[in-house]
């Protein structure tokens, strides 16, 4: 076949990302950043490391040492998850990386649970989704890894769920959001049904759409849709309404980016 | 049991070009693809509010339908296929679907009566057999996912496809942890065990319909893997360990030919250059005129061998130009004139080069659907065809030999993590065994128990 010189694909595409790359690797950041305490250290380590064994015997050791388990969960596990969700925010490592820190975090919620009588106190409840008739859920198993991984209590409808029993958890559950995803065009229209449902139950909360035909101008149609074009940005609007409120107006303004 | 491949249908990957197929389909009102010219394929998806009822639904695609025709009649295109991908509301009844069929079909000859314009319909019916928690690949759901291929080809669809999702449960598990074995597994093994099952079964409809079972695409799979990977500034997955999905992708859809498709396989299978050097099938593509739906750094390489191209999808809705439909088949249409005229001046070679090289070192995706690495991938599976595992694995470890290969060259330029991870999937790969009884077993062990959707019943297991 005909071919390009070296010299001329330069003139055909740009490799942006290489251009980029950070200097440090992913190990030597994740280093930088974990807590210097020699307990809390390990159990950090093997959260960023997705080992889950490592992540029990760093909390037996801890606990060992007087830690109380409930303690643990904000002051390591959390911790160590912190460091993973800064270095996937700043691009240095990718998704599969933070899905495995989250099953070896939420293993190590699950541990100290069970060392203790006490109850962990989560940010909140968030209720996801896929809309009905819709059983495509990759996207949404990521938006609820991500959001447990933040330290939300999520509330996993699954997929295919009727609108009736997104409203009857929403009543149930009574998160600060609710999300829903979808990919074709015809199941996201039961969005607004449960847009119209929730209003009619006085019920005003966040509902952070997305996924595959989701765009932002059909969940701007709905009063409570924020639409999220990153299955990362449900944590970031789950975020923003702990901290400045759940007005949609101004989730829009923060999110709503065309 | 199936015929399998076990060698090449073009001698060499040069002998591959667009608008040539070594087995051309004729179909539908006057067409043949794969006989020397390529023909635009349109897809559309109906409007958020129409799928509230079965007359909205009809009244939406008899919209579409007639907007594509007149369209290209307009413009003086001398073939269309319409590709409707069913919602899911037309799979489940099977009624629905066969009366969308039956009225866009009725349009069709209304314009091809008139103008003499080569035509077909295409449905893709919706692979429903799911339920809320459980893939349900074999049963109830199966019958009524048959029903609807059925009904649809009796009442006016000329070529039966579908998005089939065997697999997908132990997939989706194992691409969001990079478990390469997992990956093998639920697209090669699983994928191809429900893939042999479906399309004997598509294949034997279209002989008694008098349709064509035009093929799979591991949608559902590789090209999640794709989704995920994003841009070249994208954080989600390695576009190295996404290349890897795709090769494995080849020889999963390649079961739906050897069961009794004869193309033109789904747009949207980006492994249909492989799958087209193997088996000598036409095959639709996708590129650039699909990023209404999608963006994939494979604008150009896919028109390099496609008989049919298409847009994947767009909403139906207005636009300065005409409604979403008009635009896009008008696009595809001039794409298809480009490729047409260069056949008839007998530059289709060049063009072919100049449309692979131009995406070729842009990612490592395109640099191994290029054609001529396509083959080397094709020629992998084949080598082991009989075998379904040994033949994903040997597509795996090709494509990472013809990246490395790529990035050796200094022409395929990666980021130290891509380079990384491809390093780690190679290794993983080379570890596996090639006893194809050990890696089920051992597959079956370890994903029962670790994800918890996956029912081995779903595969006869």
């Amino acid at each position: 076949m005909l071919d390009l010189k070296l010299e001329d694909i330069d003139g055909i595409l740009v490799r942006y990302n290489v251009a980029l790359e950070k200097e440090m690797t992913p190990d030597e950041a994740a280093e930088e950043l974990y807590p210097k305490d020699e307990l809390i250290y390990p159990i950090a380590k093997s959260i960023y490391e997705g080992e889950e064994d490592d992540v029990v015997d760093g909390l037996k050791a801890a606990i060992a040492a007087g830690k109380k388990p409930i303690d643990l969960i904000n002051d390591a596990l959390m911790v160590g998850m912190g460091v993973v969700s800064k270095l996937y925010d700043d691009g240095i490592i990718f998704l599969p990386n933070v899905m495995m820190s989250a099953d070896a975090m939420l293993n190590g919620i699950e541990f100290c649970k069970s060392q203790t009588t006490e109850v962990p106190e989560p940010k909140g409840t968030v209720v996801c989704h896929v809309a009905e008739g819709d059983v495509h859920d990759i996207g949404k198993n990521i938006v609820a890894a991500l959001l447990r991984a933040a330290g939300y209590d999520v509330t996993d409808l699954g997929r295919d769920v009727p609108v009736d029993e997104v409203i009857a958890a929403v009543v149930k559950g009574k998160p600060i959001m609710l999300t829903g995803t979808a990919l074709m065009t015809t199941t996201m229209y039961a969005f607004k049904e449960i847009n119209d449902k929730l209003l009619e139950k006085g019920l005003k909360l966040p509902f952070a759409c997305g996924g595959g035909a989701v765009n932002q101008d059909f969940v701007a149609q709905y009063d409570l849709g924020v639409y999220g074009e990153e299955a990362s940005d449900a944590v970031k609007i789950a975020d923003a309404i702990l901290a400045s409120g759940n007005d949609i107006e101004k989730l829009r303004a923060e999110f709503h980016k065309h | 049991m199936v015929k399998k491949y076990t060698s090449m249908a073009y001698a060499k990957a040069d002998d591959m070009l667009f608008g040539n197929a070594k087995f051309p389909v004729k179909t539908g009102l006057g067409l043949e693809i794969g006989a020397g010219y390529t023909t635009p394929e349109i897809n559309y998806a109906p409007r958020p509010q129409a799928g509230k009822s079965k007359d909205k639904l009809i009244k939406e695609y008899e919209r579409i339908t007639t907007d594509v025709m007149s369209r290209m009649v307009q413009i003086g295109a001398p073939s269309i296929i319409l590709e409707t991908e069913h919602v899911e509301q037309m799979s489940n009844n099977p009624s629905w679907g066969a009366e969308v069929a039956h009225a866009q079909k009725t349009i069709m000859e209304e314009y091809h009566d008139e103008y003499g314009i080569k035509c077909a319909l295409r449905h893709t019916i919706g692979d429903i057999r799911e339920d809320r928690d459980f893939l349900q690949l074999r049963g109830d759901k199966y019958s009524v996912f048959l029903e609807a291929f059925e009904e649809c080809a009796k009442s006016g669809a000329d070529m039966l496809a579908v998005e089939s999702m065997g697999g997908k449960e132990v997939f989706d598990y194992s691409i969001l942890r990079n478990d390469t074995a997992g990956i093998l597994f639920g697209i090669g093994v699983l994928g191809s065990i429900d893939m042999e099952m479906i399309w004997t079964d598509i294949a034997k409809i279209a002989k008694k319909t008098g349709t064509v079972a035009t093929g799979d695409t591991d949608c559902a799979q590789a090209n999640t893997a794709m989704f995920i990977a994003g841009g070249l500034l994208d954080k989600n997955l390695a576009h190295t360990t996404a290349i890897v999905a795709r090769a494995i992708s080849a020889p999963r859809t390649l079961c739906g030919f050897e069961a009794g498709a004869t193309g033109p396989g789904k747009d949207c299978g980006y492994e249909n250059t492989i799958i087209k050097a193997i088996s000598g099938v036409p095959i639709a593509q996708e590129g650039k005129s699909s990023t209404c739906a999608h963006s994939d750094l494979m604008g150009n390489v896919t028109m390099q061998c496609c008989d049919v191209w298409s847009n994947e999808s767009v909403e139906y809705h207005g636009e300065f130009g005409g409604t979403t439909v008009q635009c896009w088949s008008e696009t595809l249409a001039y794409d298809c004139a480009m490729m047409n005229t260069a056949l008839k001046l007998g530059k289709g070679k060049d063009l072919r080069d100049i449309l692979a090289l131009s995406d070729k070192y842009r990612d490592p995706q395109g640099y191994v659907v290029s054609y001529e690495n396509a083959y080397r991938v094709g020629q992998a599976i084949a080598k082991d065809g009989n075998n379904n595992y040994l033949r994903a694995k040997n597509a795996a470890l090709e494509s990472c030999n013809i990246v490395e290969e790529g990035i050796n060259s200094g022409k395929l330029r990666l980021t130290r993590f891509e380079i990384n991870a491809l390093a780690k999937v190679k290794a993983d790969l080379v570890a596996l065994t090639d006893d194809a009884d050990k890696f089920m077993s051992e597959s079956l062990t370890k994903y029962k128990q670790e994800v918890a959707v996956f029912r081995p019943e779903n595969y006869g297991l």
